[in-house]
């Protein structure tokens, strides 16, 4: 289960420097592209970043419809922004519009390899995920932010003596 | 002529020594906060394969109290901390924003057990910071 998770977010992740290479946050005193799992970082009482992604896995289980061992995982996908100080935060919109077109590009298309990466470095298990494609659902607003929570599932076959 | 900036500078100075006595008077206690250090951002510690390394600040004068435990049964406390002391090891950190700053941190060490700092929150007198409150959870 963790290879699909490891490469579930750096498959995000490398698009998304691909897609908008200037889309970075500081954490923890590092510059790195706008995402992040919330599960692999520090439990800081410190609020999330603006103009980030943020996954959260959800619940796993064996898909119905499959004859397989084909596992299904939800991610909730996170975001929110509150535009810019200089334009008065009128351009939340435009920047969660932005957000969004960023979403939609890093999520396509839904597959990629499956690695293990724990060991420090990426070992293929000759194997894919693959997941739905992102709704976008009404944005959430708390002035002066305004965000959403996309949910995906994530499918893919469990590997034997792996995690 | 009186310079009105250096009145305001010393009642400012007056408050956070009034803050820091107090503080001693119940006991000059110190408090260790373990904050860590700057993440290499590589794609092991993205993962949480690779923790970040760790300081232990010691901090004093500073007080704790115990609060209410939470409701499934967890210890809480508040350490308040004085301002001046926190600002000399801030500085040496380059840091800004103490608040904030101290919210990124890993926690406060109470009797061996590292607590979540939940909230951090600034007395300010005379438009200066002169106490910090930090509620942190076991």
């Amino acid at each position: 289960m963790q290879p699909t998770k490891d490469s579930f977010y750096i498959a995000l992740r490398t698009r998304l420097v691909a897609v908008d290479p200037n889309r970075t946050m500081t954490l923890d005193g590092a510059t790195r592209p706008a995402i992040a799992v919330i599960e692999n970082e520090p439990p800081t009482g410190a609020p999330l970043l603006c103009d980030t992604f943020y996954l959260r896995w959800g619940n796993a289980r064996p898909t119905t419809l499959s004859v397989g061992t084909l596992m299904a995982m939800d991610c909730t996908i996170s975001y929110c922004t509150k535009g810019s100080v200089q334009n008065a935060n009128l351009d939340r919109g435009r920047d969660l519009a932005g957000l969004d077109n960023d979403l939609l590009a890093i999520c396509a298309p839904p597959q990629t390899p499956k690695y293990d990466y724990s060991t420090g470095s990426p070992v293929s298990l000759a194997s894919t995920i693959f997941w739905t494609q992102p709704v976008l659902n009404a944005a959430k607003s708390t002035p002066p932010y305004v965000g959403r929570d996309i949910n995906v599932t994530v499918f893919f076959y469990p590997e034997v003596n792996q995690s | 002529m009186f310079d009105q900036s250096e009145i305001i500078l010393g009642r400012a100075c007056a408050a956070r020594r009034f803050a820091d006595a107090l503080l001693r008077s119940g006991g000059d206690t110190q408090v260790t906060v373990r904050i860590s250090n700057p993440s290499t951002g590589d794609t092991n510690s993205q993962l949480g394969l690779e923790p970040p390394s760790a300081a232990d600040l010691q901090v004093s004068p500073a007080l704790v109290k115990t609060l209410n435990p939470i409701e499934d049964g967890k210890r809480r406390i508040e350490a308040v901390i004085s301002a001046s002391a926190l600002k000399a090891i801030a500085r040496q950190y380059q840091v800004e924003d103490i608040a904030a700053w101290l919210l990124l941190a890993q926690g406060v060490l109470y009797y061996g057990n590292l607590m979540r700092i939940d909230t951090v929150t600034v007395d300010r007198f005379f438009g200066s910071d002169c106490l910090y409150h930090l509620t942190a959870t076991e």
